[in-house]
């Protein structure tokens, strides 16, 4: 950079740094401004997104929880041990400043901890995938979350995130599923087995 | 009701003489106890058939009967092998308490038009010749499946899925975590739900398809009816559409981050001047069937041949 250029930026710097960091209006024009807003159809609609993406979702999780935990069959062996090691579980959010439904978040992590002793007890292979993709699950909705930090309200990134929640749910309630039907989760030690 | 136990336990020294006796002369020895069973069973009949480890083949024939042979892995209890009206039921049983359970090999034959459920652990799963509906699942096994006129469901964690038709129309369904699943010459519906894998379908003609992945990628080759639906979602996997003969719909494709690209139709449009998405929505010929592509950071490849 030239010396010319330079004493330019810096002088750029300087004057920026003197202006003021906000400017308050001299009276508050909002409520005029609100006045002549009309509803926009999409921001109604929107207000009843979450409330009802939230209320599917716990529809969805308590059916998927409910279905699994019914599906009885008997186990082939022993009952499982308790778990060591609870299931990757993240707090789930829905996008910024969206609070979670406390009870969807409540079912969600019941399922979770159900779990846990069923996938402690999957093959060390299989287990290892799982939670590799569980986390690639969890970091997926984290990803969708930051993006609709700089997109709020973008109607794909909330349809992604809200099917990455389910997906989570669907994974949750197969593997509960799978491990309970034919007591896959029942060995006592790894050895048992040649997997 | 049979039980088929495996062979009397002998005495370590004489076991590890046999075992030294039959690694020396170099021979491939075959663990565990032959089996050999067959019932009547009704020729639309139910067959459940669970296993731990090893493999279970099925295949259905033409006679009204289910035979089960294969290998007994040594320390496992007993099999199972019942008949309660229409449902016959192959199980193997593995003892409460054991430190060594070696896998089972099952080959079972069933009336063709049986219905049939198997679930195992790590035991990979075959069925071929069955034209009842199927549910086949396992957690780390692979699962290979004939799919006929009726519904197929595999359910797997880490096994791969590959599944073919034989064009008749039908439902199958498919779950991975992380295995990849595979389809071919189904005709009809195919729904898929993966995290990690990646799902094709290939040579079918389908109606309905909605594949959901979060990091596999999703790729359909074939021709679509003329009001087929079919939805595909990725959040970084890529997905792919490669559409044999003339082409009638409405595409409807997105993508927050990824590139879509096209052989035909418009080019895609940003949505917005300061977010990255873009967007492609055109109908094309009579546009009577419908698709629908969303990804986050996955590309979208859309191409006729």
């Amino acid at each position: 950079m030239t010396t010319e250029r330079k004493d330019f930026t810096t002088r750029l710097d300087d004057a920026l740094d003197r202006l003021p960091n906000g400017i308050e209006p001299e009276r508050d024009l909002w409520p005029s401004i609100e006045s002549r807003l009309e509803p926009r159809e999409g921001q109604v609609a929107r207000r009843w997104f979450w409330p009802a993406a939230a209320a599917a979702l716990l529809v969805v999780g308590s059916s998927l929880l409910t279905a699994t935990l019914l599906r009885h069959d008997e186990p082939l062996v022993a009952r499982p041990a308790p778990a060591e090691t609870p299931v990757s579980y993240a707090a789930a959010a829905f996008g910024p400043g969206q609070a979670l439904d406390p009870a969807y978040d409540a079912a969600r992590r019941d399922l979770a901890r159900t779990l846990s002793a069923r996938i402690d007890r999957l093959p060390p292979d299989a287990r290892r995938k799982l939670e590799k993709n569980l986390a690639e699950l969890h970091r997926a909705s984290a990803e969708i979350n930051a993006a609709l930090e700089l997109s709020p309200g973008d109607p794909l990134l909330e349809e992604l995130l809200l099917s990455t929640y389910q997906e989570e749910l669907a994974v949750l309630a197969s593997v509960h599923q799978l491990t309970g039907v034919n007591g896959a989760g029942e060995k006592s030690d790894t050895t048992r087995m040649k997997l | 009701m049979t039980t088929r136990k495996p062979a009397a336990p002998v005495s370590h020294a004489a076991a590890g003489l046999a075992a030294f006796f039959m690694l020396a002369c170099g021979q491939a020895a075959l663990a565990g106890s032959p089996i050999s069973e067959r019932a009547p069973a009704d020729p639309t009949g139910h067959v459940e058939i669970s296993n731990t480890a090893g493999s279970v083949e099925v295949s259905g024939w033409a006679r009204n009967e289910v035979e089960v042979t294969g290998t007994l892995g040594d320390g496992v209890e007993r099999l199972e092998f019942s008949r309660s009206g229409k449902l016959t039921r192959v199980k193997v049983i593995l003892p409460n308490r054991s430190s060594r359970v070696e896998s089972t090999q099952l080959v079972v034959k069933v009336p063709a038009a049986s219905s049939l459920f198997v679930n195992t652990v790590s035991a990979d799963v075959r069925a071929q010749g069955v034209r009842g509906s199927q549910r086949l699942q396992t957690i780390s096994g692979d699962i290979g499946a004939q799919a006929a006129a009726e519904d197929v469901e595999c359910k797997t964690v880490s096994g791969n899925v590959e599944v073919k038709g034989s064009g008749q129309r039908s439902m199958l369904t498919v779950t991975t975590v992380s295995g990849d699943a595979k389809v071919s010459h189904v005709a009809g519906e195919v729904n898929g739900n993966t995290v990690s894998g990646s799902f094709t379908i290939t040579a079918g003609e389908t109606s309905r398809s909605r594949l959901r992945s979060t990091s596999g990628d999703i790729g359909l080759a074939g021709k679509l009816d003329a009001d087929a639906r079919i939805d595909f979602e990725s959040i970084s996997g890529d997905v792919r559409l490669d559409l044999l003969g003339p082409v009638a719909a409405e595409f409807d494709v997105s993508s927050f981050n990824g590139e879509i690209r096209n052989c035909f139709g418009p080019k895609a449009v940003r949505t917005s001047e300061y977010a990255p998405g873009t967007e492609l929505r055109f109908r094309e010929g009579a546009g009577t069937a419908r698709v629908r592509i969303k990804t986050l950071n996955g590309g979208i490849a859309i191409c006729n041949k």
